[in-house]
């Protein structure tokens, strides 16, 4: 993919991927920035033209100082999209990226035609409470965001402790760096008010859990599905947190099919 | 040099196997592990401890915040100050202090901190540590992310609180009041001395820097540690062009005093491993939440810090192998005689070059009576050897003397008659 910088008015600069070609698809990444290895990413530009920036302090925590809540981020995002003159399109996220998109299209009803959540954050349920991913060694975060192994073996990003203390710094800079970014918008429950803005979401929407997911509780589906004016669930057999990494070709169908049949509710 | 008789207040009964069978002795710590009836005497026991330190000499008793945990029962130290002004005099209460980020508003601790000053007749330090991620950002909900700044908005609005003569609006990112105009004010002028409790952070150094606040470093370590961490201090303090005053530094440090080193194994080898052991059994995960250690500070001395906090959570987790002679060989613990302890805290000032030390001669599940005599052994024949150094200093960060009239009611202890 090739990557630019995007200034816009207020002085904000935004790294933005792009690549494929096709319909223009928002992709909103998870925890740890846009992974050019995402099998799902990489198949989709066969047929999309994908859009993916990178989220306010995944660079950069200094880019988080002027953008104080949800809403603020939300009103960054719909700056971008201006900016980026993008119109028609549809959204995928993932995990805290799919909590991204929902707000997005919450507060800026107009803004996608379609849009699909991979197991995202965004909701609480007192029943099945979201993972604390936060408090626990960082190299045992993978533990609980993987489920299928051969998967996590091959993307999972190697934390190796290092001895060389100029790598470890490094590794930690940029894990830290990502975290804290996230922590800005879910810490300490990942739970901003989503549930009661769900309505104002006017597009189609497909949310997918996988069904091992120990981060976020597939039974969020329902939680998501009560909220939704178009929503539609479908629960992945086999796969975690990471469901677009460990099923992709199941995510990939269930994606296309949707972005592709599903009619657009009329005005 | 000054003296300061710190209490951690741990609860004294956690069961010999705590480390093995619970994950955590902060933040999810079982409550079924508290007994009331201990902790009332564990109460009683630990403020009449720091008053005996008063009577005894000390010029300090210091007391701090933590919450959800059996390491120190303290959740509000301002309870215990306040408990302590009444029955003291003389002596400074340092207290170490509120984690001012977690107060809404923070005038609230403006407010407090007022009183006890005023309650006192001056003699408050107040202390504004950030708090520990355990404390901050798991047990009361603060975002890593913006805790610093919010801590940073805080102390800016107590500082005016206690300073500016008119009502004035405080219009802040986390703090919006309409009406600043704390009452009481406090006694001392222009405000307390602040001291900062913080670890190696390069924000601390500049926020004390900046403020004239003392810096602390708490460390269960040792000076050979410590060391390392005040160097770098004293290097902020020199880029500065400032006055390396040894008043501007405090240092906390495990002391155990006896007759001779036979003695001080069998008196305090139990508390002390009772300390390393179960107090600071602290589940990895509470430790370093992503954002709580800023960025400035990771990119300032990356590879250092990154090395130190390695080596410390390999510290943590050898915690549970190492014996009395490890952690006095270590330089964890200052143990011995008078004569020792005295050489050693003379090599500390040396290598530290600080003026206030604080002393932790109760630690552990360390008897009521061990303490008072591990207390009085300090007082009366370590503190003597030690009094003059760092004379030709002034000390800057401390109260100033008798700042009360004579006639202030409230020191009078008598009893007063029934009508």
């Amino acid at each position: 993919m090739n990557s630019e910088i995007v200034e816009l008015s207020n002085g904000r600069r935004w790294q933005v991927y792009t690549g494929g070609e096709g319909p223009d698809i928002l992709w909103l990444h998870g925890l740890r920035g846009v992974d050019l290895a995402d099998p799902v990413l990489a198949a989709l530009q066969k047929s999309y033209r994908i859009t993916a920036p990178v989220a306010p302090g995944f660079n950069d925590l200094d880019e988080l100082a002027r953008i104080d809540n949800i809403h603020e981020l939300a009103l960054d995002y719909d700056d971008l999209l201006d900016r980026l003159g993008l119109a028609g399109f549809s959204m995928i996220g993932h995990s805290f990226g799919a909590m991204i998109a929902a707000e997005i299209a919450a507060h800026f009803p107009g803004r996608a035609e379609r849009m699909v959540l991979l197991a995202p954050f965004g909701l609480w349920n007192d029943v099945y409470p979201v993972a604390d991913i936060f408090a626990m060694p960082y190299t045992q975060m993978d533990d609980i965001l993987w489920h299928d192994q051969p998967a996590r073996e091959r993307f999972a990003p190697k934390v190796v402790p290092s001895s060389d203390p100029k790598e470890a710094a490094a590794q930690m800079v940029k894990l830290a760096g990502s975290l804290t970014a996230v922590t800005k918008f879910v810490w300490p429950i990942p739970d901003r008010g989503l549930r009661r803005r769900l309505s104002r979401i006017a597009c189609p929407t497909l949310v997918l859990f996988g069904a091992e997911d120990k981060v976020v509780s597939p039974r969020y589906a329902d939680d998501f599905r009560a909220g939704l004016r178009h929503g539609e669930t479908e629960i992945v057999p086999g796969a975690g947190h990471m469901l677009p990494y460990e099923k992709t070709t199941r995510v990939l169908e269930l994606t296309e099919r949707f972005l592709e049949a599903t009619p657009l509710p009329v005005a | 040099m000054k003296f300061h008789f710190f209490h951690l207040m741990p609860y004294p009964e956690l069961p010999s196997d705590f480390r093995e069978t619970n994950r955590s002795v902060w933040v999810d710590v079982p409550s079924k592990l508290f007994d009331p009836a201990v902790g009332h005497r564990a109460y009683n026991d630990y403020l009449d401890e720091l008053e005996y330190a008063a009577e005894i000499g000390f010029d300090g008793i210091c007391v701090n915040e933590h919450h959800q945990n059996a390491y120190g029962l303290m959740p509000s130290p301002n309870l215990m100050a306040a408990a302590l002004a009444r029955r003291t005099s003389g002596v400074k209460l340092i207290l170490m202090g509120n984690s001012v980020a977690l107060y809404n508003p923070p005038t609230r601790v403006a407010e407090e901190m007022a009183m006890l000053d005023v309650m006192s007749g001056g003699r408050l330090v107040a202390g504004f540590p950030v708090g520990t991620p355990m404390d901050t950002t798991y047990c009361y909900g603060q975002s890593p992310a913006i805790l610093r700044e919010k801590y940073r908005e805080g102390v800016d609005l107590i500082l005016r609180a206690w300073t500016e003569p008119e009502v004035f609006s405080f219009n802040g990112k986390y703090t919006q009041l309409r009406y600043v105009n704390i009452w009481p004010r406090p006694m001392q002028k222009p405000r307390p001395p602040v001291w900062v409790p913080g670890g190696a952070s390069v924000e601390t150094w500049d926020l004390c820097l900046d403020n004239d606040f003392l810096y602390a470093n708490l460390s269960y370590f040792g000076y050979q540690e410590g060391q390392k961490i005040l160097d770098l201090f004293w290097q902020q303090v020199e880029k500065r062009k400032m006055p390396k005053n040894p008043y501007r530094a405090g240092f906390l440090q495990f002391i155990a005093v006896a007759e001779d080193d036979a003695e001080a194994e069998r008196l305090y080898a139990e508390p002390a491993l009772y300390f390393y052991r179960r107090c600071l059994h602290v589940y990895p995960g509470y430790v370093n939440p992503p954002g709580y250690m800023s960025m400035a500070t990771i990119k300032a001395g990356i590879e250092g810090q990154v090395s130190r906090i390695t080596n410390r959570a390999g510290a943590r987790a050898e915690m549970a192998t190492l014996s009395w002679k490890d952690l006095v060989e270590r330089g964890y613990l200052v143990a011995g005689s008078p004569a020792t302890v005295a050489d050693r805290i003379n090599d500390m000032a040396d290598k530290l070059n600080v003026g206030h030390l604080m002393t932790l001669l109760h630690f552990g599940n360390m008897s009521k009576e061990t303490t008072l005599y591990n207390t009085r052994m300090f007082a009366e024949k370590v503190i003597p050897r030690l009094r003059s150094r760092f004379s030709e200093w002034d000390d800057n960060w401390f109260p100033r003397e008798a700042p009360v009239q004579a006639d202030a009611p409230s020191l009078k202890r008598e009893p007063v008659p029934a009508k």
